[in-house]
């Protein structure tokens, strides 16, 4: 009864010995418009094999056990940040990259990956408000502070109707910058001041929710969200396309807001890193850039896609900020372990109630 | 005579196999992360190594945190008292199906079983979205539960993103491994006894309360250990449509794999939520022993 | 005399509600497969698209094809294994064994996955199809011991006894007549093997290989943009197809399945 196991076993293994040239990537879903693959295969006469992570933890947790096998990651900032102190990446031989030209200098040199020794901006979100337009006109509520998220006095009206992120870096660093600290500020007492707004504004908020809250936003059940641009960007088209009374729209809040950049990175042991420059350099191109933003709205640090992206996605400023909205977006930073471990005790506190 | 027979090659063959692949693929695996509970968590994530400066880095810290931050343990109480309701309600609902199934003429029976088992194999995923689509404010049963609540003066509740929502689904995910173990057991219940008891006289309460549910007790212990024990660690439901104090034990171990990165104490929650499943389990089999039909108990009987 | 034949009216009421609740949202699932919307949310029309498209999708299809073969593969094994385990907790208990099949139903799965997935670089297995089915098995396992040993209790052993005085080889006792006798005890475990594997996301994110897709993993991959109809479509005919199954399967093979 086991033979047809062990046969199985043995196609299996020697599988990978009989594949002609295969790169396997990993990516977030829908994170790469199927003709960019299509034409990269064309274009490096090799095969692309995808697999798909929903979160950026999910990885570094698949990666922190060992599991090999990918020449691509595209993690964001935090976890870029934690991929390189824990030398899991290959150092880019930029040479291979002449594309590298088209990218916007404000994106390049982060402080956690100084030079771009590991990483290359591929695409990027916001974390900000969105809102049901009819709905928060009806009400009077601002849509461009966290006020509306935070306040009591605003969360009233539509107690029961808001959902924040389910994630601790994102509702902390709205909370900080509503309180007027950086998001990426270290200090206790300024974490402990953000953990007393969020409990007071806790009993009017449905729920902390990362999944399945853009789909009530867009059938009218939630009337405003602490989500990511990308997902009320994609709601909108789907209200729209639903005939919806109403519209989704991204309120870029004043006090400023958290950057996501997602960035092309090789993992160390990484078979073909020769595929996975080769690809790079092609998603530096400024057409193929250009694909994603137009597929799902996303942020888009290459110079040279503009002139491929649809005007009106161009004219959106929370996926396009003037600089003076993008001087107020952060990036997140990793933090320490033992940083990690007081948050992550104050969050817990905070989901326990009482 | 015969017991003996039993002993010996017989033994081996049977309890061998299983045991030998659970010692490989779950018991060592496992003692990897036993052994990761005392370790320090590494700065990036994941573990330190295990040799700092040339001798072994253990330590009890991980667990001293689990004893001195007691919102872990309040989680915990709480996350055992929505398993409990879950494994009481799924029994309530599984046990007139079992009992359908069980009785139903042969022709019948396997798809009667095959019934209850199918929805199961859509994907867990859009069987909670469909709940969603049940349970939202604009759905017709939260507008008649709200309806009937103006009545009565009383405001209106949600039904989605609540205490309510996680045990509905909860309920929903375990009843086929109720009703299966159940159906098992009631299967072999034998027909005459119950018409013997209603020749003389018997209500039908009383040949349920007295013939049938003692007897199917070995199969209501397993349908509640195969709810309760993984009720415990869920997560995945009160990530979709949990309120924001819906927060279980599971999403606490996964908080601390996933974005704290601490293994070591994720190792120790779970470690604590397996050893507590276990006693739960040990304690009500003990309690049980009497009725459980195992060969140890039937020999008591007639001594 | 009224004879207790057959279930009784109320009987069927009760169980009636409860394949109710059970069937309302798996309808839902099947309807909204036919939704003309991106999204699961509300009903906003019908069609065929998403039948189509996922005819298109080489890669749903193929992850429903792995999730298939690790499901059935896992099952089978897991039974055979855990049969043994329950025949073995009921006749030679040991407080080892009950412990080998309670310990993994109550482990969490995220605890379960990390461990294996260490385990198995540690060894060099390679991550593949094998991996995530040898996971399965190890939590499928503890479902089907319990079930037998459940239907074992109170069982006669005086028939077995009775077929090796006559002479019966272990191995033909247990086959004429212990295994009959558990049979549907068996069964239940199996379907549920079969059920836990198919739909399993935790332990296999993290035992799968790079390039290893199956059903969950792609569909978890797409929570955070939307869980499009195709999903409820590919679930509806994976249903179909696997109920289509097991019912050619019980006709080519009636007196393995049936309960005689």
């Amino acid at each position: 009864m086991k033979k047809p196991v062990w046969l199985l076993a043995a196609l299996l293994l020697a599988g990978p010995a009989l594949a002609k040239d295969e790169f396997h990537l990993y990516n977030w879903n829908n994170y790469i418009a199927p003709e960019t693959i299509k034409r990269f295969e064309d274009f490096c006469k090799c095969t692309v094999v995808q697999s798909y992570y929903s979160s950026n933890e999910e990885l570094l947790a698949k990666l922190a056990a060992g599991a090999k096998g990918y020449d691509m990651l595209v993690p964001t900032a935090n976890a870029v940040d934690a991929l390189i102190k824990g030398k899991r990446l290959m150092p880019i031989d930029k040479s291979q990259l002449p594309n590298l030209k088209n990218i916007d200098p404000r994106y390049l040199d982060t402080p956690f990956d100084p030079g771009n020794k590991f990483s290359v901006p591929y695409a990027m979100s916001t974390t900000i408000i969105g809102y049901n337009d009819v709905k928060m006109k009806e009400l009077g509520l601002p849509t461009d502070t966290w006020a509306v998220i935070f306040d009591p006095k605003y969360l009233e009206k539509v107690k029961g109707r808001v959902t924040v992120l389910d994630d601790e870096n994102e509702l902390f660093a709205a909370a900080l910058k509503y309180l007027g600290y950086s998001a990426n500020d270290t200090d206790e007492k300024h974490w402990k001041e953000a953990q007393a707004l969020i409990n007071k504004a806790k009993p009017y908020w449905a729920a902390f929710n990362a999944s399945s809250y853009i789909k009530e936003l867009t059938v009218g059940n939630i009337w405003l969200v602490h989500g990511y641009s990308n997902d009320i960007f994609q709601a909108n088209l789907d209200a729209q396309a639903a005939k919806r009374p109403f519209k989704i729209l991204q309120g870029m809040p004043k006090e400023g807001a958290v950057l996501a950049v997602d960035n092309m990175v090789i993992p160390k042991d990484a078979q073909r890193s020769d595929l996975a420059l080769k690809f790079m350099n092609f998603m530096l191109e400024g057409k193929n850039s250009s694909e994603l933003t137009n597929l799902i709205g996303s942020g888009n640090p290459n110079m040279d896609a503009v002139k491929y992206i649809k005007p009106e996605i161009l004219k959106n400023p929370a996926i396009f900020p003037n600089k003076e909205v993008a001087a107020k977006l952060e990036q997140l930073r990793d933090l320490t372990a033992a940083q990690r471990r007081l948050r992550s005790r104050m969050w817990t506190e905070i989901k326990a109630g009482h | 005579m015969a017991r003996g027979r039993g002993r010996g090659l017989g033994r081996w063959l049977v309890s061998g196999p299983p045991i030998a692949y659970l010692i490989v693929f779950f018991a060592v695996p496992s003692l990897i992360m036993v052994l990761a509970s005392f370790r320090t968590p590494g700065e990036f994530g994941g573990l330190a190594p295990l040799y700092e400066d040339g001798h072994l880095d253990l330590n009890l810290e991980s667990y001293l945190r689990f004893f001195e931050e007691l919102v872990y343990a309040r989680i915990f109480v709480k996350s055992v008292w929505y398993a409990l309701l879950t494994t009481l309600f799924s029994l309530g609902l599984a046990y007139p199906l079992a009992a359908l199934i069980a009785r139903s003429s042969k022709r019948y029976r396997d798809l009667l079983l095959l019934l209850v088992i199918l929805p199961f194999w859509s994907n867990f995923l859009i069987r909670i979205y469909a709940w969603m689509i049940i349970l939202g404010p604009n759905a017709a049963l939260a507008k008649t539960v709200n309806g009937v609540l103006a009545w009565f003066g009383h405001g209106p509740v949600p039904l989605l993103f609540s205490s309510f929502a996680v045990l509905v689904c909860l309920v929903y995910v375990s009843l086929p491994f109720m009703v299966l173990p159940l159906y098992a057991n009631l299967e072999k219940h034998d027909p005459a006894l119950l018409e013997a008891a209603q020749d003389l006289g018997a209500s039908a309460w009383q040949r349920f309360w007295r013939i049938t549910f003692p007897l199917s007790l070995p199969g209501v212990y397993a349908g509640a250990a195969l709810v309760f024990i993984p009720a415990l660690g869920i997560f995945a439901i009160p990530d979709i449509l949990g309120g924001p104090e819906d927060s279980l034990i599971g999403n606490v171990i996964k908080q601390q794999f996933l974005e704290t990165r601490d293994w070591p104490f994720g190792s120790v929650l779970s470690i604590v939520l397996t050893v507590a499943a276990l006693a739960i389990a040990g304690l009500a089999a003990w309690v049980a022993r009497g009725n459980l039909g195992t060969p140890s108990s039937r020999r008591e009987e007639r001594a | 005399m009224p004879k207790a034949r057959g279930p009784r009216f109320g009987l069927w009421l009760a169980a009636g509600a409860g394949y109710a609740f059970l069937y309302v949202p798996l309808a839902i699932v099947v309807v909204y497969s036919f939704n003309d919307s991106r999204l699961n949310a509300e009903w906003v029309g019908f069609t065929l698209d998403w039948y189509r498209t996922l005819f298109g999708d080489s890669d749903m299809i193929a992850a429903a094809g792995n999730s298939l073969l690790i499901a059935t593969s896992a099952s089978l094994v897991s039974t055979v294994l855990g049969t043994a385990a329950g025949v073995a907790m009921y006749r030679y208990p040991t407080r080892l064994l009950s412990f080998l099949v309670l310990a993994p139903i109550a482990i969490p799965e995220i605890l379960m996955g990390v461990s294996l997935l260490i385990f198995f670089v540690l060894v060099n297995f390679t991550l593949g199809l094998v991996s995530v089915a040898l996971a399965h098995i190890a939590f499928c396992i503890g479902f089907v011991a319990i079930v037998v040993r459940a239907r074992l209790a109170g069982m006669d052993e005086s028939l077995t006894e009775a077929a090796r005085d006559c002479g019966a080889t272990p191995w033909n006792a247990f086959r004429y007549v212990t295994l009959p006798l558990i049979m549907p005890g068996v069964i239940a475990g199996a379907l549920m093997a079969f059920t836990l594997s198919i739909d399993d996301f935790v332990i296999t994110f993290f035992t799968a290989g790079a390039g290893t897709v199956t059903l969950p993993l792609q569909i978890y991959s797409m929570i955070k943009i939307a869980v499009t109809p195709e999903v409820n479509a590919v679930s509806s005919l994976l249903m179909l197809l696997t109920l289509a199954l097991i019912i050619i399967a019980s006709r080519v093979s009636p007196t393995v399945l049936r309960s005689e």
